[in-house]
Parts: structure tokens; C-alpha cells; sequence
């Protein structure tokens, strides 16, 4: 894919993945033998730039949250390259990496999770799960691994006095800023937040956003933002990727896409999407039917039997990510011939 | 200032005319009794519900939406207990001509488990939860739980009750309704599950529908579907819907009125129109301004609320409000508790900066 893309610096980007696979056996029986493969990931074709949020979009089962675990190599992935310009090593191939390999890559990929409540251990102080990639890394020990905590609480908003709580003593929203300030421990590049937000009240989620707003400019981080909310997405991203039964189907500049989609899918959610304004009442299109089972998924293009715009072809040939405009790329056969709605109708 | 007693005067709290009534709650009182202290869940909630109409019920979590709606039900259990205040149901036979004046009902005069509290229960009000995975059983097939509340309120035998069942997941858009009456819930998607879910509410067309967060754990897709089917049921049989959530989207697109709750009481009351383009309560402001508006482009900071909502337990005097409120007046709003006035013709505030009503405050 991005041979083919013309005005990229490579020297500008951070992540590139092409091919991207990760297949789950699914086992059935005493045996436990593999009875087929939920395709969870199949095929995805993406670049990351330094110091941009890249969001992943899609409806739950989509495969977002495997794309970005299998991309930090928290899963392994069945097919494809991940290449990660790593700020001293330069261009590693992830997927190609052993243990040692990895440990030395893994300081600048971390990443941040939904469940402020489940990811933290409730048996640890809050300095202890700040400290354990300091420790785990040897980076820092002492009086020195104390000032780096106490920094790193001060870094998220929170009193250097709590770091001897346990989590249970914490709101949702500070619990977060806990689970940020272990991500921002090691000092890294890339940060995977996966639905940071999703599970805060709205008016902390603002506070959680301008968080991760603010660390990005000062600390020049590079966020992949997975989330199903796509106000969310539409406020933190420079660029938005939209994922369909495991599949990129629409990948371009979050006002490109938000505005002029090239993929009935993304036209689809754009028009779901409840306005929060009374005055703007649409009634959104109807996809007919449930999503695609990543187990069992349709021929050719997986959206055609939910697509108002469907045709022969469809489901017969699989629609390859082609650009269609500049730097804007969507898996649609019908792509440059379909006069789509943006989020404003 | 003008004192107005605990219990407001009727002309302050009623922006409907009394003919359109369905339910009147009045100075509503929820505690919960825990161990470490008594949760004040309700502190005094005065509103009126349209009949025929969508409310909206906003607010961040633990400021009583959900317990509004379980008290008007009378499902709160124990510690939680109603100590004050009288809910009204004004009920209107079926079938008739809608001219007959409604039967009153006092709720909070009525034992909560008592036959006449089961009988308004799942026939004249319902409720629909944000999980429909946790409150559907799952040991029973989607058609046993729907056709248990009509073989219970319609005194119909069971051949016939299955038919309904039937009828009524057709109705809500369940492909194969069929083949979903012997399924078990663990068969069925989300969508699916919370569709099943409006058909177990909804199987005997009660008048009034609570919707606590319905749609909040289901993708955007899917959500819209399920606000579609709400706004069919209600267009086509009248329904009056109170519709609990955060998700201002949601309230935009689906609710005529809107009540905005913070800490136990309601601080604003107005349509919809007026509570998006005329909010009079900072707080009602700041909600609005904390959230990214999906549409506009906008790339400029959000304005968080300061802050975090005070535990039920901690005493506050003055406006519930005013620590986290950046038009606060110093002797006046951490002091007295603002009353509720009326700024327009259905537009009700609590707050100092648009009357100098005072409640003198009970309990708090």
C-alpha cells in the first residue's frame, strides 16, 4: 500500500502495517480441535505519522481493539509486517522480534485501557503500578524511581501525597490518570488508548480528553485512538481509520472523512450518530440486518448485504483499500462514483 | 426574598396544564440506609410528566435519575427507602375516549409489593434497563419472560399469549420473531437482546415507559435502530417515555421536554429547544459545553465541569452546586438553597442568578 502513496516521507511516519492478520482457532470438543477461524483481524493496511492521533473506529467485534493489542504484539499476530520506527533503533519489524527484541522496543509502545477499574491491581498503591515498568526496565531505582512517580502524578493531576492509596480510593476519572501516568513512565513514542474514555462520566471524560490533549503537545506523543464514539474520535483525531468485520474499509483526514466519506459503511455511522442538537432531527439510514460474523463472514465485500448501494460485483470481488483521493483511501468498488453523506446530512 | 416553604407552591413546579398530567411527583424523598451513613439519593424532587411525551432525565452519574424512576415504579429495595414526598399517577381507562377525567392514584400511599402496586406494575408503567443481558432471565426462552407479564395482566391462555409475544417482537423489528420466542438470551445480540428487552416492557402497552439508558451499551448503529422503534411505539400508541441518560445526542434527537437533575434534585425543567439553545442553570450550561459536539468541526478545548460531584453522604449547604459553579454568588449561593421558579412558559431553574426565590430547606 504505501509504495504506492505518493507525497509520504517515510522519515515522517511512526507505524506502518501492512497485511495485518491475527485468525482466533475456534475449538470445539474433548480434543478441543480447531473447527474454523474467527478472522479478527484480516488484512489491515495502515501508517501512523509522528505526533498525529490516528482514531480506529468501528461497532464492537470489529476487530479494533485486537488490531491494536496485535500491533504492540500483546497478541501474536498470524500474518503481515508491523514496522516501528523506533526513536534509537530506526525501522524494526515488530512481528520479526524475540523476547529480548521486543523488551527493548516495548519502552516507547504502551498503552492505556478501557476499565480504569479492571486494569489496575487492587493490591498494589498506586506508586507500586507507577513503578513497576521503571523497575521492570531498570530505569530507575531509589530516590531517583521516587522523584520520576512523583513527577509523573504531578504530569496527570494528581497529588504526589496519593501515591501510597490503593486504587479502590479513587474515582473513574482519577483511576484513569493513574493508568496514564504508568504509560507515560518509560517515556514512550506511541501510546495505544483503547476506549480511554468510554467508561468515564461525560463531564470527566472532558477532563480525561484534554489530558491526553495536552500530554501529546508537550510530551510530542503519538496516539491510536480506539473508540466507538465517534464525537469522541471526531474531537481528538487528525486522521480516522473505520474498521468493518476485521477489515480497513475507509482511512483518511478526519474532516475528509467525516464530511465527505467514500464508503457507504462510513455514511452509514455518520448518519447514526445522534446529533446533539433538537433542531437537527434526521432520521438516520437503516442498515438492515446485524454485522457480519468474523467466523462465518459474506462473500466479496463484507458490508453488501447491508448496503444501499449494493451491485453484482460486490458480492463476488473483494474491494481492495485504493486511494481515491489524495492521502484518502476506501475499499469500495463504487468509491469515486457514489455521492455519500457526511456527518451534517 | 421570597420564602417559599419545603414543599413548593403548585404554580412554580407545574409547567403542563393539569388535564395533560400523567404523573406528578412532589417533594420526593429517597434514602438509601447503608452502613457507613445515609445516602440521600432524592432530596426534594418536584416535576411533572406529560402525558404522550418523551422527558428527558440528564445528569451525571449519582444524581438520581435512575432512583426517580425506580421510586415512581416503587421498586426501590431495601436499604433504600421513599421518607417523603407523594407521587400521583393520573390514570386514564383504556380505550376510552380520552374525554373520561383520570382516576388518581397517591403511589406513595400504596404498599410497594402490594396487589395494586403489581397490577400498575408491567400494565400501566414499565421500565427498560441500560443491560439487557443482566436483566433479562437467562434460563428462560426471550417468549416464556414476554408472555409471562401478559398471561399475568391479560387473563389470556397461552396459545394466545404466544401469539402476542409474536406480534410484539414484529413490532419492535426482531428479524424471525418466531424462531426468537424459544431462543434464550445468550443466543441474541445486543440489539437483539435490548429489542427483546422493549417487547417485555412494552407487552402490555403500559402508558408510561422508563427507558434507563436503553441504548448506552449498544453501537451507534444499533442504537439508532433502537431510538427508531421507540419513536414508533410512542408516535403509534401514545406512549409517555421518560428517557433516562447522559447522552445528550440521545435527548436531542429523541425528548419534547427535558428535566436536569444534579445531586438528588432537578435544577432545570424546559423543552428541548430551550434546554439546548437557552439553558438558564450553569450547570445545564456547562453539561453542554463538556461534551465534544460531533458535526461542527470544532477543535477548540472542552470545557470540563470542575471538579467531581460531592458523595450523597456529605452535606453541602446552600446550592447543591455551588462549589463546582463559576457564577457562584459569595453569601448566597453557599448559603440559602435557591427555589424553583418559572423563566418561561414551560421553562422551570433553580438558581439565584434568574430569581431570588428561596427553599427553605429541609432535611439537607
Amino acid at each position: 500500500m504505501l509504495s504506492e502513496i505518493q507525497n509520504l516521507n517515510r522519515d515522517e511516519l511512526l507505524l506502518e502495517v501492512t497485511d495485518l492478520k491475527k485468525y482466533f482457532a475456534i475449538r470445539r470438543g474433548t480434543i478441543r480441535r480447531s473447527k474454523g477461524l474467527v478472522k479478527a483481524v484480516d488484512g489491515v493496511n495502515l501508517f501512523v505519522k509522528k505526533g498525529e492521533t490516528l482514531g480506529l473506529v468501528g461497532e464492537s467485534g470489529c476487530g479494533k481493539t485486537t488490531t491494536g493489542r496485535t500491533i504492540l504484539r500483546l497478541l501474536e499476530p498470524t500474518g503481515g509486517e508491523i514496522k516501528f520506527n523506533d526513536p534509537e533503533m530506526g525501522w524494526v519489524n515488530l512481528e520479526k522480534l524475540d523476547r529480548k527484541g521486543l523488551s527493548a522496543v516495548r519502552p516507547h509502545m504502551q498503552i492505556i485501557f478501557q476499565d480504569p477499574f479492571s486494569s489496575l491491581d487492587p493490591r498494589m498503591t498506586v506508586e507500586r503500578i507507577i513503578a513497576e515498568p521503571l523497575a521492570i526496565n531498570k530505569v530507575a531505582r531509589g530516590e531517583q524511581l521516587h522523584d520520576r512517580i512523583t513527577e509523573l502524578l504531578r504530569t496527570v493531576g494528581m497529588r504526589p501525597e496519593y501515591r501510597s492509596r490503593y486504587p479502590h480510593a479513587f474515582s473513574g476519572g482519577q483511576r484513569q490518570r493513574i493508568g496514564i501516568a504508568r504509560a507515560l513512565a518509560l517515556n514512550p513514542t506511541l501510546i495505544i488508548c483503547d476506549e480511554p474514555v468510554s467508561a468515564l462520566d461525560v463531564s470527566i471524560q472532558a477532563q480525561v480528553l484534554n489530558l491526553l490533549e495536552d500530554l501529546q503537545r508537550d510530551l510530542a506523543l503519538t496516539y491510536i485512538f480506539v473508540a466507538h464514539d465517534l464525537s469522541v474520535v471526531e474531537h481528538i483525531s487528525d486522521r480516522v481509520a473505520v474498521m468493518y468485520v476485521g477489515r480497513l474499509v475507509e482511512l483518511a483526514a478526519t474532516d475528509k472523512l467525516y464530511y465527505s466519506p467514500k464508503h457507504p459503511y462510513t455514511e452509514a455511522l455518520m448518519s447514526a450518530v445522534p446529533k446533539p442538537d433538537p433542531r437537527r432531527r434526521d432520521r438516520p439510514i437503516k442498515l438492515p440486518g446485524e454485522v457480519a460474523s468474523p467466523a462465518n463472514p459474506p462473500s466479496g465485500c463484507y458490508f453488501h448485504p447491508r448496503c444501499r448501494y449494493v451491485k453484482d460485483i460486490c458480492s463476488k470481488e473483494t474491494p481492495p483499500l485504493i486511494e481515491v483521493e489524495p492521502l484518502h483511501f476506501s475499499a469500495c468498488h463504487f468509491a469515486t462514483e457514489l455521492k455519500l453523506r457526511g456527518v451534517m446530512g | 426574598m421570597n420564602q417559599t416553604s419545603g414543599s413548593v407552591s403548585e404554580s412554580t413546579v407545574s409547567i403542563f396544564p393539569s388535564e395533560d398530567i400523567i404523573l406528578k411527583v412532589r417533594d420526593l424523598h429517597t434514602y438509601f440506609f447503608t452502613d457507613i451513613g445515609v445516602a440521600r439519593a432524592l432530596n426534594g424532587v418536584n416535576f411533572d410528566i406529560p402525558r404522550g411525551k418523551v422527558m428527558g432525565m440528564v445528569g451525571e452519574s449519582g444524581c438520581g435519575k435512575s432512583v426517580t424512576a425506580l421510586s415512581i415504579m416503587r421498586m426501590v429495595a431495601r436499604p433504600g427507602k421513599i421518607v417523603k414526598g407523594d407521587i400521583t399517577m393520573f390514570r386514564k381507562k383504556k380505550g376510552a375516549d380520552g374525554k373520561e377525567p383520570a382516576e388518581e392514584i397517591n403511589l406513595t400511599k400504596l404498599e410497594g409489593m402490594g396487589p395494586v402496586m403489581r397490577s400498575l406494575r408491567g400494565a400501566e408503567m414499565s421500565m427498560i434497563f441500560q443491560e439487557p443481558m443482566t436483566s433479562l432471565n437467562p434460563s428462560y426462552t426471550i417468549g416464556d419472560q414476554i408472555m409471562e407479564a401478559i398471561i399475568l395482566h391479560q387473563k389470556v391462555d397461552e396459545v394466545e399469549a404466544e401469539k402476542r409475544a409474536v406480534t410484539i417482537l414484529d413490532g419492535v423489528g426482531m428479524a424471525n420473531p418466531k424462531l426468537v420466542v424459544k431462543r434464550y438470551p445468550h443466543e441474541l445480540s445486543g440489539g437483539m437482546r435490548q429489542r427483546a428487552m422493549i417487547s417485555l416492557a412494552l407487552s402490555c402497552t403500559p402508558s408510561v415507559l422508563f427507558a434507563d439508558e436503553p441504548t448506552t451499551a449498544l453501537d451507534v448503529t444499533t442504537e439508532a435502530q433502537i431510538l427508531d422503534v421507540m419513536r414508533d411505539l410512542q408516535a403509534r400508541i401514545n406512549m409517555t417515555i421518560v428517557f433516562i441518560t447522559h447522552n445528550l445526542g440521545v435527548v436531542a434527537q429523541m425528548c419534547d421536554y427535558v428535566s436536569v437533575m444534579y445531586l438528588g434534585r432537578i435544577v432545570e425543567q424546559a423543552t428541548v429547544d430551550d434546554t439546548f439553545y437557552n439553558p438558564k442553570h450553569p450547570y445545564t450550561s456547562s453539561l453542554l459545553s463538556s461534551i465534544p459536539h460531533v458535526g461542527t468541526s470544532q477543535k477548540e478545548r472542552l470545557m470540563p465541569i470542575r471538579g467531581v460531584v460531592p458523595d450523597p453522604y456529605s452535606k453541602i449547604n446552600g446550592c447543591p452546586f455551588h462549589p463546582r459553579c463559576d457564577q457562584a454568588i459569595p453569601g448566597t449561593c453557599d448559603v440559602y438553597m435557591p427555589g424553583l421558579t418559572k423563566v418561561g412558559e414551560s421553562h422551570t431553574v433553580r438558581c439565584f442568578l434568574h430569581s431570588d426565590a428561596v427553599e427553605e430547606s429541609n432535611a439537607q
